[in-house]
């Protein structure tokens, strides 16, 4: 049997004010499946990012990507499983400092791949978002709408085997999300897994996508 | 290689993009440092003028009237046995009387050409290992257990005055060292964190990425020790500088041999890369 990617058993957490966010919350994604959770806001769809990038902790049950358990210390686990996670939206911004196409390539940078395939990658990425033009910008001349094509870019460029999206059609008209959408789709029949959290459901659906409600902490 | 090759074109980066940071770095620490070489080379100058006076140092050991010369003659076998004695020259009642005469410049003993009351003596040099007041005062010690030996002599004055004032020098130059130490790491730190605080966003985007704390720190550790390394090596070249520009002719001015000087460099090095961690410690939690 697969080992799934992610894996939320029993998750209890609470904000700052002793507040549940989540009580006994459980969920299962194998590779090659993806999901698609929504909520209202508050609901806790950016706890739950948090939570699956290392960023909070639950405070009982437990949390585990790529079979690895994330705790407060394992700093080296959290590592890990961050690099082999395309981040798109909520916490996953661009580095102000680097332009577009090294923005692009850092996942490649951290996994050390040569610079030859790091070009070529680029390109295709560059070309599949419509950057090219933007590839020698820095994020402060970028449009919100670019901005966003150029973290799916990044998150696309290392081929991780997750792909994590925090709001995907924020700030995105319809037709560059028609695209996006494109590109999702592809995501989801290539065998890679998406998370996609998100306060208003897309318009079409994705294949091979479970949807899932987050309402007051409760996965349904 | 790939990951070395981004930490150091980040290292440009930092440099390039807050040339105002990195060369007012450079500058205050090379002040710095230079204010410390300074006190180096005085320091330096100083134990060279000391232990070119401490060479001259002798210990007179004057012998009893009533030991025959035969026996005075085997005394230096005894003092050869006590540890530091070097040399042991034996000054007879005239040659006492030519020394005092010269010392004088006129001879006091007139009339006293039969009965010299001058001692005979041995004028002892020492190494230079024990030409300090502990040592100095137990071989005294030593000799005064030597049969026939009444009275030893030397500058002790001299020697206590001259260890406190190197000691004082020294005291000095812990305390100038432990300050600079301090506002090197203090300043460099403070520097490199103003710099890493325009950056905070870039890092959490990095550590986000699985980017380890080494991997976002390094260049930030790389860019303290260069700029102190850099620094110090220009205070050296400064000090060389003035160094062949001034000549001395009361004293040689000592400076620290190039091995030192390398040392130096590398040990701000250290400080640079102390000083670079601090900086960003705060910024990779």
């Amino acid at each position: 049997m697969k080992e799934p990617l992610v894996q939320l058993s029993n998750v209890e957490l609470r904000n700052d004010r002793g507040d549940f966010v989540f009580r006994d919350l459980t969920f299962k994604l194998l590779p090659g499946q993806s999901a698609v959770i929504s909520g209202p806001a508050g609901s806790g769809k950016t706890s739950l990012v948090d939570l699956l990038i290392g960023l909070r902790f639950a405070q009982a049950g437990a949390v585990e990507m790529f079979g690895e358990l994330l705790k407060k210390r394992r700093t080296g686990a959290i590592r890990r499983v961050r690099r082999q996670i395309g981040g798109v939206g909520g916490p996953f911004g661009l580095m102000p400092l680097l332009t577009v196409a090294e923005n692009i390539t850092l996942p490649l940078v951290l996994g050390g791949v040569r610079r030859s395939v790091q070009r070529e990658r680029l390109f295709k990425v560059l070309t599949e978002f419509s950057l090219l033009k933007q590839a020698s910008e820095y994020p402060h001349s970028l449009t919100r709408v670019e901005n966003t094509l150029t973290q799916f870019a990044r998150a696309s460029i290392a081929n991780q085997p997750l792909l994590l999206i925090d709001e995907p059609m924020a700030g995105l008209d319809r037709g560059t999300w028609e695209r996006v959408h494109q590109v999702l789709e592809k995501v989801a029949l290539s065998g890679r897994s998406m998370m996609i959290l998100t306060s208003e459901l897309p318009p079409q659906e994705l294949p091979e996508t479970s949807y899932y409600q987050l309402e007051n902490g409760v996965l349904q | 290689m790939i990951r070395v090759l981004y930490i150091l074109r980040e290292l440009g980066r930092n440099i390039y993009r807050n040339p105002g940071t990195a060369l007012g770095s450079v500058l205050s620490l090379t002040l710095l440092f230079l204010l410390f070489n300074l006190f180096w080379v005085a320091a330096g100058t100083s134990e060279a003028f000391y232990r070119e006076l401490l060479a001259e140092l002798r210990m007179e050991v004057f012998l009893d009237e009533g030991m025959p010369d035969s026996t005075a003659t085997q005394l230096p076998r005894e003092f050869y046995a006590i540890d530091g004695v070097l040399t042991a020259e034996f000054v007879d009642k005239d040659q006492a009387r030519k020394r005092l005469t010269d010392l004088l410049g006129m001879d006091l003993l007139i009339g006293y050409d039969t009965i010299n009351p001058l001692p005979r003596s041995y004028v002892l040099t020492m190494e230079n290992d024990v030409l300090n007041t502990s040592d100095m005062q137990s071989i005294e010690e030593r000799m005064y257990t030597i049969p026939g030996v009444i009275d030893v002599a030397y500058s002790r004055q001299f020697l206590e005055k001259a260890e406190s004032t190197r000691d004082l020098i020294l005291q000095v130059g812990l305390f100038l060292g432990a300050i600079i130490l301090a506002t090197a790491v203090i300043s460099s730190s403070n520097n490199i964190r103003l710099m890493t605080k325009a950056r905070a966003i870039g890092f959490r985007q990095m550590r986000l990425l699985g980017a380890g704390k080494l991997f976002v720190g390094l260049p930030f550790i790389i860019e303290g020790f260069l700029i102190a390394a850099l620094s110090a090596l220009l205070s050296w070249a400064i000090v060389w500088y003035g160094h062949s520009r001034v000549v001395f002719t009361q004293f040689s001015v000592v400076l620290p041999t190039g091995d030192d000087i390398l040392l130096f460099c590398l040990a701000a090095g250290a400080v640079g890369c102390i000083s670079g961690f601090l900086g960003i410690r705060k910024a990779l939690q």
